[in-house]
C-alpha cells in the first residue's frame, strides 16, 4: 500500500522539522496513540489503539527515524505488532520546503500489512491509511497554527 | 386389495428407481429441525479455539499462554508441547505427507494451527485465543510454486536427510526440498516426436485458480471420551466417517472398536470435509486430558482460509492436429501449488488424482502428463471440490486446448469436437493414458445438444454482432460456450485404489423387519444428496417393497458397515451398487420361502414387482410383504430364520458420466458485466434413479460452476495474507446471479454397474466451468483472443476488453 500527500504547514521548516520530533506534539496528533517514548533522538516507542472495519487492537510498535537530511527531508521506519489482530511495517520519506512564512510538507509512506487486519480489512485499508493521515496533519497543522514551536 | 391393481400401479406404489419421489430428509431440513454437529450438546461440554498464526511462514521463538490461563473459565491451552509426547504433533496427511497438528517450531501459512484452548464456552475461548502470546520471527514467504522451486528457502525443513540431502518422498524421488512429487503417465518421447511432425500444434498456458469448496456448514467435532469404559465417541462433519475411524484409531493407539464415529445432517461438503483437520485431533487429545466432551466448529474465515482448498494447478498444454482437425497429440505439464503440507486427497497411487482423464471425449492416440507437485506458503489440502480427484482439472484442461487448437485451425469448435470423439462403437475404450472408458454415446448427446439451441442460429447471431459491435451499433459482445466432459467418477476398484491403504469400496447392509418394512445400512454418508431418498428408491425396485416402508441409515460406525464414504460421485457407482446387490441377496432368500410357500420348485417362481409369481400362473403368487412374515415366524425346512443381507462392492471399474453443455453469455465490453442468457446442460449419468434429484444436483453443480469461473477464488498476496477470507471478498453466487437452466439427458447405462448407474453429483461442475469459461473467452475470438484465465469477474472481463484495444 502506498500514500503519498502534501499539506502547508502555517509554520517555518525548522519549527516544523522540530514539531515532528517532538514526542509530546506527535501524541496529541496520531490518531488513537496512547503511548509515545522517545528511547533515544532516532528511536521511538509507540502504543496506539486503531480501528479497521471490524478489527480494533491495540499496536505496539518501534519507529526508527533517520535524521540526516535535516531540516529539509528526513525519513521514518518502523513495524508494529497488533497481536492477534495483526502486524504492520513501512516507512515514509518526509520532505519539507519554504513557502514565505509557511511550509510545504511532502510525504510518501510504504506500508505492508499482515494477519487479520489484512485479511478483514483489505477493502478498508487504503481509504482508512488516508483518513488516519489526514488527521494526523490536520492537528498537526492545527497544532502548529495555535502554538508554533519556537 | 393387490389383486386388484394392475402391474403398472404395483410399480407405482413401490415408489422404485426412474420415479420423482420427494425428499424424505426435506422434511426436517426446510423446518430447522435438522441435527448439525453444533446441534449437539453434551453435558459438561467444553469448548476449544484456535490461536492461529498472522505470518505465512515464520518461526515461533516462544508461546506465552499465562495470561490466557489466568482467564476465568480456560481449562487448558494446548501446544505442539504438550502433544508431543503423544506423539500426536504431527498427523499423517491422506497424500503420505505429515501434518503438523499444532506448529512445531514454525509456520508454513497463514492461519495455521499454533495453540489450542479449551474454555467453558465458546465466548472466553475466543477471549483467550487473543490472550495467547505468540513471538514470530518473519522468514521469507513463498506463494508461487514457480518462485519455490527456485527458492533457497526451504520450506519443509522436516524433510531434509542428513547433511541436508534430499530422501525420496512418498511419490518417489523429489528434485528440490519444496519439491513434492514428479508423476508421469503415458508416452513422452512418442508424444513429442507427435508433436514435432504435427501439421498444426496449439500452445496454451491455462491457469486453474485456487478455490475453496465452502460449504454452508464448516468443519468441526465433538470428542467424547468415557474414561469408565475407555471408549471415544466423536461426532464430526465427515464425509467418511469409517475412514475417519481407522485413522484415528491408528493415530491415537485406542482400539477401533472402542472408537464409534458419527457423522449427524452434514451441512454440504464439497470435497471440504473428506480430510482430517487439526481441529479433530486437538478436541480428541482435549476430551482425553480434561474427562469430558470437547467441542470445536471452525467459523466461516477458518473454514476459508485453512481447511482443504480445491485446484491451484498450472497447466501447460500443447495439442497436435492434422490440417483436417484431427487431434494426434496430447502433452501436458501441471505445476501443482500443495500449500504447506502435502494434503490431497487423491487415492494412494495417484498422486495428481486422475488428472490422466485429461484426453476428455475425444480419440487422441498419443498423450504425455506430467504433474510436479510443490511446497508453497498456502493453506494445505488440494480436495476435488465436486469433482472426483483433480477431474475439474482436467476437463477444464482439455476443453480450454480444443477451443485453443479450433482458433488455430480456423475451425468451428463444435465440429472440431464432433470429429474427434471417441465413437460409439469404439467403447469399452482404452485411453492413452491408462483409463478403460467403460461406455459412451457422444456424438447422439452432441447433436442433440447443438440442435436443442439452434447452435448454427446462435453463431449466425454471434457474427452480426460482432459486425454491429464494429459498426458502433452495439457495447455487448456475445459468447457461446461449448463443453463437452467425460467425467470419471466412483472410485474405485480396490486393485488399484486405496486411501492410506483402506480400499475403496463400499457397503449395504439390509434387515427386514417382519411386517415387511425395512432398514438398510450404508457405508457412505449423505451430505445433502438425499441418499434416504434415491437408496430407498433402488431398495424397492430390487426387493419390492415401498420405498416408503424403507429408513437409510448412514454414518454411525458402531451400526453402519464400513465403507470409505461419499465423494468423487461414488456412492451411487459403488455404494448403489453395494445396494442392488444386497437387494439381490434378500430376493435370492425370498424365492427359496416363496416357492415353500407355494408349494412349487425354487425354479418355478419369478420375481414380479412386488410378489413372487408361480411361472405360466400369475394368480399364484405371495407378496413380499408375506414372504417378511413367513421368513420369520414360519417355520421352514433347510432355511434359517430372518431375512437379512450384506454386500461389500469393489467395482470392476469407475464409470464414465459425460455431458454436453451450451452456455450463451451476453459481455457488456465497457463493465465487464456477464449476463448468462442461456444455458443447456444434457447430462448422461446411466441408469436415472431420481430425475428430481438429478435435476436438483445439475442446478447445484452448475452454480457453483458459475461461482469458481465467474469470481470464486481463494486469494494471496505476496506476504502470504489470505485476501478473500469472508464471504465480503469470497464469491458465493445467490439467486441474482444464477441464470435459468435447462437441464436434458441421454441414458448409456454402465455395462458393469448392477443397475447401470453412472453417478452425477460432480458432472455439472466438471462440465459447468469450462463451458462458462469458454463463453467468455469466445466472447473476444473474433478480437483476437485466445485465452484469458478465470475467474471471470467483471474487472479481469474489463481488463481483456481493455488490452484488446476495444475501449476506444
Amino acid at each position: 500500500m502506498e500514500l503519498a500527500d502534501e499539506i502547508t504547514i502555517n509554520a517555518p521548516k525548522e519549527a516544523v522539522y522540530a514539531a515532528l520530533n517532538d514526542p509530546e506534539i506527535l501524541k496529541q496528533c496520531i490518531p488513537g496513540c496512547e503511548e509515545l517514548i522517545k528511547k533515544s533522538d532516532t528511536e521511538l516507542e509507540a502504543k496506539v489503539v486503531l480501528k479497521v472495519g471490524p478489527v480494533k487492537a491495540k499496536f505496539t510498535g518501534d519507529v526508527v527515524l533517520n535524521t540526516e537530511g535535516a531540516p529539509d527531508a528526513f525519513s521514518l521506519t518502523g513495524q508494529g505488532n497488533g497481536g492477534a489482530a495483526g502486524h504492520a511495517k513501512g516507512g515514509a520519506d518526509v520532505v519539507l520546503v519554504t513557502d514565505g512564512d509557511q511550509t510545504i510538507l511532502r510525504y510518501e509512506a510504504k506500508a505492508q500489512i499482515g494477519g487479520k487486519l489484512a485479511q478483514l480489512g483489505s477493502r478498508l485499508i487504503q481509504s482508512t491509511a488516508k483518513k488516519l493521515a489526514a488527521k494526523f496533519f490536520k492537528s498537526f497543522a492545527d497544532v502548529m497554527a495555535e502554538d508554533p514551536v519556537a | 386389495m393387490n389383486k386388484e391393481l394392475t402391474r403398472e400401479e404395483r410399480t407405482d406404489a413401490l415408489g422404485g428407481m426412474g420415479c420423482k419421489r420427494k425428499r424424505v430428509e426435506d422434511a426436517r431440513f426446510t423446518q430447522g429441525k435438522g441435527n448439525y454437529v453444533d446441534d449437539i450438546k453434551l453435558p459438561g461440554m467444553l469448548q476449544g479455539d484456535f490461536v492461529r498464526s498472522p505470518y505465512a511462514h515464520a518461526r515461533i521463538k516462544s508461546i506465552d499462554s499465562s495470561a490466557a490461563m489466568a482467564l476465568d473459565g480456560v481449562i487448558a491451552v494446548l501446544t505442539a508441547e504438550d502433544l508431543a509426547p503423544l506423539g500426536l504433533h504431527w498427523m499423517p496427511t491422506l497424500a503420505g505427507d505429515k501434518q503438523m497438528v499444532l506448529a512445531d517450531g514454525k509456520v508454513l501459512f497463514q492461519g495455521q494451527e499454533v495453540a489450542f484452548v479449551v474454555a467453558k464456552d465458546r465466548y472466553i475461548a475466543a477471549d483467550a485465543v487473543e490472550l495467547v502470546e505468540v513471538d514470530y520471527e518473519e522468514l521469507p514467504v513463498l506463494t508461487d510454486p514457480f518462485a519455490a522451486m527456485e527458492s533457497d528457502v526451504v520450506l519443509r525443513e522436516d524433510l531434509l536427510g542428513e547433511g541436508g540431502s534430499l530422501p525420496d518422498g512418498a511419490h518417489g524421488p523429489r528434485k528440490h526440498p519444496n519439491h513434492i512429487f514428479t508423476w508421469e503417465v503415458g508416452e513422452k518421447d512418442a508424444t513429442e516426436q507427435v508433436l514435432d511432425e504435427a501439421d498444426v500444434v496449439a500452445e496454451e498456458t491455462v491457469y486453474y485458480h485456487r478455490t475453496h469448496p465452502c460449504p454452508l456448514e464448516t468443519c468441526g467435532c465433538v470428542a467424547s471420551m468415557d474414561k469408565v469404559n475407555g471408549k471415544l465417541t466423536l461426532h464430526g462433519t465427515f464425509q467418511a466417517p469409517h475412514a475417519i475411524r481407522t485413522v484415528v484409531s491408528l493415530i491415537s493407539g485406542i482400539e477401533e472398536h472402542n472408537i464409534r464415529v458419527i457423522s449427524p445432517d452434514i451441512g454440504g461438503g464439497f470435497g471440504n470435509k473428506v480430510g482430517a483437520y487439526p481441529g479433530y485431533v486437538c478436541s480428541v487429545v482435549a476430551s482425553i486430558v480434561t474427562g469430558v466432551p470437547v467441542k470445536w466448529v471452525e467459523d466461516r474465515m477458518e473454514n476459508l482460509m485453512t481447511t482443504a482448498f480445491a485446484r491451484d494447478y498450472h497447466m501447460t498444454g500443447k495439442i497436435s492436429a492434422t490440417k483436417e482437425g484431427k487431434i494426434t497429440g496430447l502433452h501436458c505439464h501441471v505445476t501443482a501449488d500443495h500449500g504447506g503440507f502435502d494434503a490431497c486427497a487423491d487415492p494412494t497411487k495417484f498422486p495428481a488424482g486422475f488428472m490422466n482423464i485429461c484426453t476428455g471425449s475425444y480419440d487422441i492416440p498419443t498423450a504425455y502428463l506430467a504433474v510436479d507437485g510443490v511446497y508453497t506458503n498456502k493453506a494445505p489440502g488440494g480436495v476435488s471440490y465436486r469433482c472426483s480427484f483433480r477431474v475439474t482439472e482436467a476437463a477444464y484442461f482439455i476443453e480450454r486446448m480444443v477451443e485453443v487448437l479450433a482458433i488455430e485451425l480456423n475451425m468451428d469448435a463444435a465440429e472440431l469436437r464432433r470429429i474427434n470423439f471417441i465413437k460409439k462403437e469404439q467403447f469399452p475404450y482404452q485411453s492413452a493414458l491408462g483409463w478403460e472408458y467403460d461406455s459412451g454415446d457422444y456424438h447422439t448427446a452432441w447433436d442433440k445438444a447443438l440442435k436443442a439451441v439452434d447452435y448454427d442460429g446462435l453463431r449466425a447471431e454471434q457474427a452480426q454482432r460482432v459486425e454491429d459491435f464494429k459498426a458502433g451499433k452495439t457495447r455487448k459482445l456475445m459468447g457461446v460456450g461449448l463443453t463437452h466432459f467425460t467425467e470419471i467418477v466412483g472410485a474405485g476398484p480396490v486393485k488399484n485404489c486405496d486411501i492410506l491403504g483402506l480400499g475403496m469400496f463400499d457397503s449395504c447392509e439390509i434387515r427386514i423387519h417382519p411386517t415387511g418394512s425395512a432398514i438398510a445400512r450404508l457405508g457412505t454418508i449423505s451430505q445433502g444428496q438425499g441418499h434416504a431418498t434415491t437408496f430407498a428408491q433402488i431398495l424397492a425396485t430390487e426387493i419390492g417393497l415401498p420405498a416408503d416402508s424403507i429408513t437409510i441409515e448412514e454414518g454411525d460406525t458402531d451400526t453402519a458397515p464400513y465403507g470409505l464414504g461419499t465423494y468423487g460421485s461414488r456412492s451411487t457407482p459403488v455404494a448403489g451398487a453395494a445396494t442392488a446387490m444386497a437387494g439381490r441377496k434378500i430376493r435370492a432368500k425370498a424365492q427359496m420361502i416363496a416357492a415353500y410357500l407355494l408349494e412349487v420348485h425354487d425354479d418355478d417362481v419369478e420375481f414380479d414387482v412386488d410378489r413372487f409369481v408361480v411361472k405360466g400362473a400369475p394368480e399364484k403368487f405371495k407378496t413380499m410383504k408375506e414372504i417378511a412374515f413367513a421368513a420369520y415366524n414360519q417355520a421352514i425346512p433347510g432355511i434359517e430364520p430372518g431375512l437379512e443381507a450384506v454386500s461389500y462392492y469393489d467395482p470392476p471399474n469407475m464409470t464414465y458420466p459425460f455431458g454436453a453443455y451450451v452456455c450463451v453469455m451476453d459481455i457488456d465490453v465497457d463493465t465487464g458485466v456477464t449476463d448468462i442468457r442461456r444455458f443447456y446442460a444434457l447430462d448422461d449419468c446411466g441408469t436415472r434413479i431420481n430425475p428430481m434429484i438429478i435435476e436438483g444436483q445439475v442446478h447445484g453443480g452448475l452454480t457453483e460452476a458459475l461461482a469458481v469461473a465467474l469470481g470464486q477464488e481463494i486469494a494471496y498476496d505476496d506476504m502470504g495474507n489470505v485476501k478473500t477470507g469472508t464471504l465480503m471478498d469470497f464469491f458465493l453466487p445467490t439467486a441474482w446471479e444464477v441464470p435459468n437452466y435447462e437441464t436434458d439427458h441421454t441414458v448409456t447405462p454402465s455395462p458393469h454397474h448392477p443397475i447401470g448407474a453412472k453417478g452425477v453429483g460432480e458432472s455439472p461442475h466438471v462440465g459447468g466451468v469450462p463451458c462458462f469459461s469458454n463463453a467468455v473467452n469466445d466472447a473476444f475470438r473474433a478480437f483476437g483472443l485466445r485465452h484469458t484465465n478465470m475467474p471471470h469477474d467483471h474487472w479481469r472481463i474489463w481488463k481483456t476488453a481493455n488490452d484488446l484495444g476495444l475501449h476506444g
